[in-house]
């Protein structure tokens, strides 16, 4: 996928939507081993129950990486300048998650063109798990 | 409880080297399956001089690069299995590819505590022959008040 042209774009402007189905235990399992974050309430049941959750929860940088997949399909990584979330709710294995972003600035300065992207990543009953932004340089 | 002298103050700068099959390897737990992360030829097509790392690949340069970060988090009084990730924030300047020889330095930018909760904000700093490739800061809470 090609990154749109500036002109082409507008405020408001919906990038392609990436949807998870039911996220599975086992990737938590390859997302500790990936990253490295080994903390057990990701992959441990009795440590999750231990540490006052129902059960393991989904580590919020995979959250983070599908939305930035969302982004990266879409943008290309060499484009993305800037990427950050907020973590707002506890995603759970089974989930269903669907990535979305709308381009709420664009813009042009010394530097170059530029679109400033609103991030949202929701579950399977509308609930919001991880806001985010991210901003985009064209070439 | 958090101690608070820790406020400001930089840890041990560390390396790490960007590892081809780990990039390979985090996109797979992600279920990102674009082929510039997985096809040498693919990455140059599109502009590319190989490989990038993805967009949350600073998590595995931390982690794997400073697993003493869990060691730091204790003695700064973070109770770990309270532990919640609040925000993420990356500023990207190089892309980062395989055969990078990344120098980490990992910081306490801010402390804060209350009597629910603990809020503490690490900045860490990437850099591949002096010169920054990528800026990580990341918030957490530790809820302390009685459940």
């Amino acid at each position: 996928m090609a990154l749109p042209n500036y002109d082409s774009i507008n405020e408001g402007y919906e990038l392609p939507l990436l949807t998870k189905e039911s996220i599975p235990k086992v990737q938590l399992v390859k997302y500790a081993g990936a990253s490295g974050d080994f903390n057990q309430i990701h992959t441990v049941e009795e440590y999750a129950k231990q540490a006052g959750l129902d059960g393991i929860i989904v580590h919020g940088m995979l959250v983070m990486g599908i939305l930035g997949q969302m982004i990266s399909d879409w943008a290309g990584i060499k484009n993305i300048t800037k990427y950050s979330v907020n973590f707002k709710a506890i995603t759970k294995p089974g989930d269903t998650l669907t990535a979305k972003g709308t381009v709420n600035r664009k813009y042009q300065d010394e530097k170059g063109k530029f679109a400033d992207c609103k991030l949202q990543v929701e579950d399977q009953k509308g609930e919001v798990k991880v806001t985010g932004k991210c901003t985009v340089k064209f070439e | 409880m958090l101690d608070m002298s820790y406020e400001g103050k930089e840890f041990d700068s560390f390396t790490y080297e960007v590892e081809r099959c780990k990039i390979k390897e985090l996109c797979k737990a992600i279920g990102d399956d674009n082929p510039v992360f997985f096809d040498k030829e693919e990455a140059k097509r599109n502009g590319y001089k190989d490989i990038p790392a993805p967009l949350t690949f600073g998590t595995v340069i931390n982690f794997w690069g400073y697993p003493e970060i869990w060691d730091r988090m204790k003695e700064i009084g973070v109770n770990i299995q309270r532990l919640l990730h609040a925000s993420e924030e990356y500023e990207y300047l190089q892309p980062i590819y395989p055969g990078d020889i990344i120098t980490g330095k990992v910081m306490v930018e801010g402390m804060r505590s209350s009597s629910m909760m603990d809020v503490v904000t690490f900045k860490s700093i990437y850099t591949r022959n002096n010169e920054t490739v990528l800026i990580a800061k990341m918030k957490i809470v530790i809820m302390t008040g009685e459940q």
